[in-house]
């Protein structure tokens, strides 16, 4: 397993092999438009429909 | 390379968020429900939830918010073991408990230590926006701990496994004993029992805990199958794009 044997460092710069400037931006942009949509999320039904899970998962915003 | 440690990671993470999606349907919900209506919200608190949201439908969204939680975090999970897998101490699975502590210690356990997990019922002593903001500047401490703990533990593995460990505790140690002392603003009061409040706490934590250890749990066993199953072939390839 030839894997095994690189560093933090090789990790980063495989992904960057692997990956293309495009692909990087597209997957940036999707995390940070979910994201985004999560906020408004804060719609009564959905959020209250959360209500128990967010006590079940400890989180703050309440 | 990447991608397949973040389907495995999202795979683990669906695995873990199934279980701990039921547990919060059989187990949290009920507790929540019975929590709340021991309280009487006479306090002008906004908390017409349960008349504006069917039991069903509650269930319903536990299951599913908790598939989804277990896949955000699994996701991350996959996409962390990717880049730190080189330096997590340890050999195979035990590397994805590392891992997972440190994502645990992260994403719960510091912030809880200044904003415990809120009863129900409970009242906070700060607004939302400040809350959360403390939130998160406290997931970025609980990283940098995480970070110190393992590096220390590196630091320390020559001299012997134990002392290692113990090296390795310190940093946790310190947070854990120190972050409450210093800053108890997380502390709510309200009309609910101190017991159940103490409950629901060890609910909550220890359900995160378990969450966090399945998905370490589920990570690794796919992590084994598929070096099992294409660690020869990738093996060859590898070798067969070296110049």
């Amino acid at each position: 397993m030839s894997a095994t044997n690189d560093t933090v460092h090789d990790r980063i710069e495989r992904a960057r092999a692997d990956l293309s400037p495009p692909q990087v931006a597209a997957g940036v942009a999707i995390a940070a438009a979910l994201g985004f949509a999560l906020m408004f999320l804060q719609d009564p039904l959905a959020h209250e429909a959360l209500h128990n899970f967010r006590h079940a998962a400890g989180i703050t915003c309440h | 390379m990447l991608l397949r440690y973040l389907e495995r990671g999202v795979a683990a993470g669906a695995i873990a968020g199934l279980g701990y999606g039921a547990f919060v349907a059989a187990v949290v919900n009920p507790f929540v429900e019975h929590a709340e209506s021991l309280v009487h919200y006479g306090h002008g608190h906004d908390h017409a939830h349960s008349v504006a949201v069917a039991e069903t439908t509650t269930a319903a969204v536990g299951v599913g918010g908790g598939i989804l939680w277990g896949i955000l975090l699994g996701g991350m999970f996959g996409l962390a073991y990717y880049v730190l897998e080189p330096s997590l101490p340890g050999t195979g699975t035990m590397k994805a408990y590392v891992l997972a502590g440190a994502g645990f210690l992260t994403v719960s356990v510091v912030p809880w230590l200044v904003l415990p997990p809120p009863a129900p019922g409970t009242e906070h002593a700060l607004g939302t926006d400040a809350r959360l903001l403390i939130y998160v500047a406290l997931m970025a401490l609980g990283a940098l701990v995480g970070a110190a703990s393992i590096l220390g533990y590196r630091r320390a593995a020559p001299r012997g496994r134990a002392f290692a460990v113990a090296v390795a505790a310190v940093p946790v140690a310190v947070v854990v004993v120190a972050l409450p002392l210093a800053a108890p603003a997380g502390a709510n009061g309200g009309a609910v029992p101190g017991e159940l409040v103490a409950a629901f706490r060890g609910v909550v934590v220890s359900s995160q805990a378990a969450l966090w250890a399945v998905i370490a749990a589920s990570y690794g066993w796919l992590h084994r199958r598929a070096s099992g199953s294409t660690g020869a072939s990738a093996v060859d390839r590898s070798s067969l794009a070296d110049p």
